[in-house]
């Protein structure tokens, strides 16, 4: 797997959006609108490597962030220059009021990309990279807010020691949340997405990175992975309540929800 | 700007708000930042991970053993 992902790493992004059509950017906003983290939420993505999530996570924390200083401020009828000119130094100190993410992923190349990504794009505040194993992760218990692992989990080994450790690092009320490709619900669609997976994706994966195999690696993996009410009940088995799914796109990826009460 | 600190090679320091996240991944203990050899000891079991360009490389196979402390006199 590590290997796969060593190939991967460079062309990870341009591979997501051709494979996907674009279409995977909406499922990670979606993810993003299901989590709906307020500032000061700490998060933890393991296998994040090339920053998608955290990326979201952080746009999204600060322009909650943006509208909560400005409805404070429209409240305030007489404030002097000191109280605006305060408000807006807090907007600036701390636009992410305190939230956090860490981006945690077995593989450094992945995370070099990330953090190149974060660079480039202005992300600097709140964002930190662990080069970490899902099934042993290096994090005191009970530290997190929210656990993601978005396209990670059908390339582990053992499922249910991810799902131990995602259930020790969250703390009491903690949210787990998984987006991964699922069953697809429609026969028909179904046939497509075969079709689609077994002959374009390869093709697709030798045209842009010159690598056939590692693609077919990633169409078989999928297959592989359990469906929707299997995976829910391993998620339960690991001790999270209030567990449910949600299908994107007829089923082709599912975002799974549970939480540590 | 953060340019020229990441030319390859250059030494990064961790980001300091996850060092207090962190634990052996094997006993998930605290470690210590040693911050001259940019590692994260685990004082019992005599292990240290390596902080590589400023991220912790938090996998048993990338520790190494630091070898014990002379034994005490009596």
């Amino acid at each position: 797997v590590y290997q796969v992902f060593e190939n991967v790493a460079k062309k990870y992004d341009i591979m997501n959006d051709s494979m996907s059509l674009g279409i995977h950017r909406v499922w990670k906003d979606v993810l993003l609108y299901k989590m709906n983290p307020s500032p000061g939420i700490l998060l933890l993505d393991v296998a994040g490597g090339t920053g998608d999530i955290a990326f979201r996570f952080i746009d999204y924390v600060r322009s909650v962030r943006e509208r909560q200083l400005r409805r404070k401020l429209k409240h305030h009828q007489n404030l002097s220059w000191q109280e605006i000119a305060d408000s807006y130094q807090a907007e600036t100190v701390k636009p992410l009021g305190d939230s956090q993410v860490v981006v945690c992923d077995i593989n450094k190349e992945m995370l070099k990309v990330g953090r190149q990504k974060a660079q480039h794009l202005g992300y600097s505040e709140g964002l930190s990279w662990v080069v970490g194993n899902a099934e042993e992760l290096p994090f005191g218990d009970e530290k997190f807010d929210v656990y993601t692992i978005a396209f990670g989990i059908r390339n582990v080994t053992h499922i249910d020691l991810v799902l131990q450790e995602a259930y020790r690092v969250l703390k009491p009320g903690g949210r787990f949340l998984c987006l991964e490709f699922s069953q697809v619900n429609n026969p028909l669609l179904s046939r497509l997405y075969d079709l689609y997976s077994f002959q374009i994706i390869p093709v697709l994966g030798e045209i842009i990175a010159g690598d056939w195999k590692s693609y077919q690696y990633l169409v078989e993996s999928i297959r592989r992975f359990p469906p929707q009410e299997e995976f829910k009940a391993m998620i339960e088995d690991a001790g999270f309540l209030k567990v449910d799914y949600q299908n994107l796109t007829s089923g082709i990826v599912a975002i799974h929800s549970g939480f540590k009460l | 700007e953060r340019g020229p600190e990441l030319a390859a090679g250059a030494a990064q320091p961790p980001e300091p708000s996850v060092l207090p996240l962190l634990v052996c991944p094997l006993s998930k203990r605290p470690l210590r930042y040693e911050a001259a050899t940019q590692e994260l000891v685990n004082e019992e079991l005599g292990i240290a991970y390596p902080v590589v360009d400023g991220i912790p490389t938090m996998l048993p196979e990338a520790a190494r053993k630091i070898p014990a402390p002379p034994a005490k006199q009596h």
